[in-house]
């Protein structure tokens, strides 16, 4: 199974926690089989998205800017299951994982479908895959977390993912993650 | 009354979503205000354009925050914008009075190239969430599915497919200008479906078909370099 991990941390202090979580969890999946590709985005250079459709007008299923983004591009064109972990940002995603996420137009078809009664741009990659995405908050906040739910049911739709499970970890060791995180690997596992 | 258009499209200037802020913003200079505009590309270029944009979203009574949905959400760079007038006005408390029916005041305008309106809800939740952490009052989202209807063109120039959206923009200033919210009535209307939805579809996927065969892509359509 590919497992391709995305660590939207930021690099300073405020990206500790994410940090453990993606190592703890390549770790985990790791230890049970899964080829592994891990990124930390904010270490690299991703330029943002142009929004030029050359992807899909041009050379269809590449992008036009040449950087760090071409091997997370490739990783997720393979991965079965993708693990999303960024700060919650006013609700949403950290930009380092949003600068990633908005690259992944060449992975996509430029024409529309229905999927579940809205329109979506169907896969170019037509692989069964599941997400999973981890939110960590430096205090709580029910709105801020409402808000990330629902932009991962989004986000979810969009992919067309078999199987989406959001969770938000409190800055800090994150306990009692890994075994949710583990009953979400093990359905995946069986589902192949 | 200071306003504050910030763009936060990629495309700046030649957007879709600079064309429906200006349209809110030149409705609220007809009313008195007095308008800046910023494309976030144009402030993240520099240390200068950086200070700038913060500044102008500290002076503003109203700061229109236009914006294409990217990947259920924000394009990035926003995100680094709202990030940097956040911490500014975090740094600078008396820039950020308590929400309050007097503060300054945010609206977000959000637009795809998706047919369902709905499908711009997250966005303009992000933004109100960024309105609470950073001391705005959130003056509400004006969001519009099937935005490539409009080819960044200027509403006026869109002809009766605009209608709603030209009244959503005359109330939602109105209101504005008068210190007031943008109205349920304004969202409302802005959230109309600009054409049919098969119409839309025919027009996008035809559109694209052209694009292709013009750049010579046409057999490449299905291309999957990663397979």
């Amino acid at each position: 199974m590919n497992t391709l991990i995305l660590d939207g941390s930021p690099r300073d202090a405020r990206g500790a926690s994410g940090r453990a979580i993606a190592s703890a969890l390549a770790d985990e999946a790791r230890s049970r089989g899964h080829a592994v590709a891990a990124f930390s985005l904010d270490e690299r250079t991703i330029k943002p998205c142009l929004g030029c459709f050359a992807c899909w007008v041009k050379h269809p299923g590449a992008c036009a800017i040449e950087d760090d983004q071409a091997p997370v591009l490739e990783a997720m064109a393979r991965a079965d299951m993708q693990v999303w972990i960024t700060p919650l940002t006013f609700g949403g995603y950290s930009q380092a994982l949003k600068k990633s996420l908005d690259r992944c137009l060449p992975n996509i078809l430029p024409f529309f479908e229905m999927r579940r009664g809205e329109v979506h741009h169907p896969p170019r990659y037509t692989r069964r895959r599941r997400l999973l995405v981890l939110g960590t908050a430096a205090r709580p906040d029910a709105e801020a977390e409402a808000v990330f739910h629902r932009v991962v049911e989004r986000n979810a739709l969009n992919l067309d993912s078999v199987g989406t499970l959001s969770i938000v970890v409190p800055d800090g060791p994150g306990d009692g993650l890994m075994g949710r995180v583990s009953e979400f690997f093990r359905a995946a596992e069986e589902d192949r | 009354m200071n306003a504050l258009l910030i763009i936060g499209s990629p495309k700046g200037r030649s957007s879709v979503s600079c064309a429906l802020g200006r349209a809110l913003t030149g409705r609220l200079a007809a009313l008195g205000a007095v308008v800046e505009e910023i494309t976030v590309a144009e402030a993240l270029r520099s240390p200068e354009g950086r200070e700038r944009l913060v500044r102008a979203a500290d002076g503003a009574d109203v700061v229109a925050l236009s914006l294409p949905l990217y990947v259920d959400q924000l394009p990035a760079p926003l995100i680094e914008a709202l990030e940097l007038i956040a911490a500014g006005r975090r740094e600078r408390p008396a820039a950020a009075p308590a929400p309050g029916p007097t503060g300054p005041r945010i609206v977000a305008i959000v637009q795809c190239g998706f047919w369902e309106t709905h499908q711009n809800r997250p966005a303009a939740e992000i933004v109100r969430q960024f309105a609470r952490e950073a001391g705005f009052v959130w003056a509400g989202g004006l969001i519009m599915g099937a935005g490539g209807a409009l080819a960044g063109r200027s509403l006026d120039k869109a002809g009766g497919m605009a209608r709603n959206a030209v009244r959503a923009l005359d109330l939602a200033a109105a209101s504005l200008a008068a210190g007031g919210l943008v109205p349920d009535k304004a969202v409302s209307l802005m959230g109309k479906p600009l054409m049919p939805r098969w119409l839309y579809h025919l027009a996008a996927n035809w559109g694209f078909k052209n694009l292709i065969k013009k750049n010579g892509a046409r057999g490449r359509t299905y291309d999957r370099p990663f397979a």
